[in-house]
């Protein structure tokens, strides 16, 4: 009997527990369901604060993580440029500049031997070479010397040679207008600008997926619910002319170099103008535009051999190519001489004056030995 | 007298002669008559030199006066004596040119066109002659040929001498809005600006350019001062770098006077030297403001252009040229849209009425160029490309 009770005490106190379990669940399940709902309904552009590039994407998220691009600018205490390079000290003329890193942060400093300035550094433009901007008085300053990559040393900032300083603010740096800081941040960095007015206490440093991916924060709202209506454009579908004009938004389109009337060898950076100089470029031909060859989630590869397929596409020699079109023919005139590393005779490896470094220039030809640079 | 005899003789000879006589072998008789007659003809030239040996002396002293009253700042007397210094050798270009920088000095702005004109004829390339004439061809009225001179002694370097820059910038300002050249007008604006010149009425130089008006500063009625000064120290203070100062001074603007044609625009126009997608905003607002102003459609059309937003550019291009139909701005803009949209054969007929104008049109050449690369016309958009290069330099 006691025991019967006892079942049925445990019994009735199992039913009321399953019975307390079942409503606390429900309740559970109404809550969680209600705060689901409130953040769906919440869920607008920026709200989708755990979901990432990343959550989706994360091969390619990963692999651009150590692309230029994504490096295009850093904050102090992400450089390891300087982290190896604790002490750089160059002499220019009379004056002297030093930059120390120490426990992340760096300083620069310059010095005409009886006084000196020194000043943090704020921001670092470029992931290998490197220039840095300063800030002194409210205004924005290009630090008149860089360090450079392949000299492993400092050296006078590319453009600035024609400087002479007169007193240790103009030996620091040049002065930077607005319009060239906003044009430095909006390339470098990513939402940058707000119109005419910069952001440089929110922006992010680098180019971040969003900076050429139009829509990402749309497209990442909407994608928590199932709703991928809302697609950034496809920017792996561009043709050479839209994927040249693209890229030239920084480094510089056609366009622009010819209505500045750009001239000279400093040209070979700016790629895009260099490539739509060359006679096979055709604009509706996806075969020669900048994606063809670079992939900008990866660093750029420096192996020539691996451009040979690109070449190979057009001039294979008679065979039909992936993405010949009726206005693009499948085939162009196939080189006498080689099959392999085109790069190293049709495109010319250029010394940038006071660059320190050697740029590939992008105008496809047959390089004669011994002629001008073609501007 | 002398000659009738000797030209007898020489005719008789001259009969006698078998073969033509090129100089006949005179008698000694009439070989004397010549010899006299030489004589004279250097004794009626001794006091001719006789003169131009005093006139020499004469001219020295006089000019030596002149130059001696003028560094005395006596300038009537300066201004006689150059005058008198003229008449003794009007080929003394020096004398022109202080002659003519003294009348204008003394505001007889006449005269000194005419010491100028003098001086131009003498040396037709000089700067600083030509500037001072388009100067006091401004002080007459005579604004078309003060352009001309201003713009062309500018040209020369006439301005890069610091002592008569401001004055000779000013002026030319003021001449280009008169004829609709608003831009060039601010260009020369900004040398004020960037100097940080400041002058209320320089300020409403630059309002009335920026804001697209054609009348002469000092013709500007009192009522309507205030809009155009106020938007001139707007302008002035984006030339002058402060951009975000500027744009603060704009919005002010826009508030104050949310009606204003041409207001948007000139912040447009400031902003389109930095970029056009800067300037976009203001241009839409422009048009918002003046929707029958083809002027802001075309430019709203070119800087959609600019920035890649041909789509865009399209439809404001077309509404330009539906009001003015020769307006190149609109047809460069309208051409290069056509060609990015997918409609060639329209591209190149707008592109070519350009050309047909000014074949050395860069825009329209760049519009073809991209037309022949979207439609895969490798050559001739390689060909097109090489003709701008050649242009761009």
């Amino acid at each position: 009997m006691s025991a019967w009770f006892a079942l049925a005490w445990q019994s009735r106190l199992k039913r009321r527990s399953a019975s307390f379990a079942a409503v606390a669940l429900v309740v559970l399940l109404c809550v969680f369901a209600s705060t689901r709902l409130a953040q769906a309904q919440t869920a607008k552009p920026g709200a989708a604060a755990a979901v990432t590039c990343a959550t989706c994407h994360a091969g390619v998220s990963a692999s651009y993580a150590h692309a230029p691009m994504r490096h295009a600018l850093e904050n102090p205490g992400a450089n390891p440029v300087l982290d190896t390079h604790p002490k750089l000290t160059v002499q220019m003329g009379a004056y002297t500049y030093t930059v120390q890193t120490k426990d992340g942060q760096s300083t620069y400093t310059v010095s005409d031997g009886t006084d000196s300035m020194t000043l943090p550094i704020r921001w670092d433009f470029g992931q290998q070479s490197q220039t840095w901007v300063l800030e002194k008085d409210g205004n924005l300053y290009e630090g008149l010397v860089s360090y450079f990559h392949r000299d492993q040393a400092l050296a006078t900032t590319p453009g600035d040679g024609r400087i002479t300083p007169h007193n240790l603010t103009e030996a620091m740096g040049r002065k930077l207008n607005a319009w060239e800081v906003n044009q430095c941040f909006n390339c470098h960095a990513t939402n940058a600008l707000d119109g005419v007015r910069l952001k440089l206490n929110t922006l992010t440093p680098g180019l971040d997926c969003e900076r050429c991916h139009v829509g990402v924060e749309q497209h990442m709202a909407d994608a928590i619910h199932d709703n991928f209506t809302t697609l950034p454009k496809k920017l792996k579908t561009m043709d050479a002319e839209d994927a040249a004009n693209f890229c030239g938004q920084c480094h510089r389109t056609w366009d622009t170099v010819v209505r500045n009337g750009w001239k000279g060898v400093v040209d070979v950076r700016f790629q895009p103008y260099r490539l739509e100089n060359s006679k096979c470029f055709t604009g509706n031909d996806r075969r020669i535009s900048c994606l063809t060859c670079h992939d900008p989630h990866q660093p750029v590869n420096h192996n020539d051999a691996v451009y040979d397929s690109k070449c190979l596409a057009c001039h294979g020699g008679g065979k039909a190519s992936k993405g010949a079109t009726a206005a693009a023919p499948p085939t162009a005139k196939a080189c006498p001489v080689a099959k392999a590393n085109c790069v190293s005779c049709h495109m010319q490896k250029v010394e940038l004056p006071g660059g320190h470094a050697v740029f590939t220039d992008h105008m496809i030809r047959i390089v004669k030995a011994g002629e001008p640079y073609p501007d | 007298m002398f000659l009738a005899p000797f030209l007898a003789a020489v005719t008789k000879r001259a009969a006698r002669c078998r073969r033509p006589m090129l100089w006949p072998a005179l008698p000694p008789l009439i070989v004397r008559c010549l010899l006299i007659l030489l004589l004279l003809v250097l004794f009626s030239a001794i006091p001719g030199r006789a003169q131009a040996q005093q006139t020499a002396p004469q001219f020295d002293d006089v000019a030596a006066r002149a130059a001696a009253a003028r560094d005395q700042q006596n300038l009537p007397l300066a201004i006689e004596l150059y005058g008198q210094a003229e008449q003794l050798k009007p080929d003394w270009a020096e004398g022109w040119f202080y002659l003519g920088l003294l009348q204008y000095s003394s505001d007889n702005f006449p005269q000194a066109i005419e010491a100028f004109n003098h001086l131009l004829q003498l040396q037709p390339n000089a700067p600083p002659a030509m500037a001072l004439r388009g100067l006091c061809e401004f002080e007459t009225g005579a604004y078309d040929d003060a352009l001309r001179d201003l713009d062309e002694a500018v040209r020369k370097g006439a301005a890069n001498q610091p002592r008569n820059e401001q004055i000779i910038r000013y002026r030319l300002a003021q001449l280009l809005a008169r004829v609709g050249r608003f831009q060039d007008a601010l260009l020369q604006y900004q040398f004020f600006a960037a100097k940080h010149i400041d002058d209320p009425d320089l300020l409403l130089g630059v309002g009335l350019a920026g804001m697209r008006i054609t009348t002469l500063p000092k013709d500007v009625p009192a009522e309507s001062r205030q809009l155009f000064e106020a938007a001139g120290k707007a302008g002035y203070i984006f030339l002058s770098g402060d951009s975000q100062g500027a744009d603060t001074e704009f919005n002010q603007l826009f508030a104050r006077y949310p009606t204003a044609p041409n207001l948007h625009f000139f912040y447009g126009t400031l902003l389109f030297m930095h970029g056009p997608e800067l300037a976009i905003p203001q241009f839409q607002s422009e048009v918002a403001v003046a929707p029958s102003n083809p002027a802001a459609h075309a430019i709203l059309a070119y800087s959609l252009m600019f920035a890649g937003r041909f789509a865009e550019s399209r439809p404001e291009a077309e509404l330009a040229l539906a009001g003015a139909p020769d307006m190149e701005m609109a047809q460069l803009a309208l051409g290069r849209a056509l060609a990015e949209t997918g409609d060639p054969d329209r591209a190149a007929e707008v592109l070519n009425q350009v050309l047909k104008r000014d074949p050395n049109d860069l825009e329209a050449h760049i519009g073809l160029a991209v037309m022949y690369a979207r439609t895969g016309r490798r050559e001739e958009a390689y060909r097109e490309r090489m003709v701008c290069l050649g242009l761009a330099k």
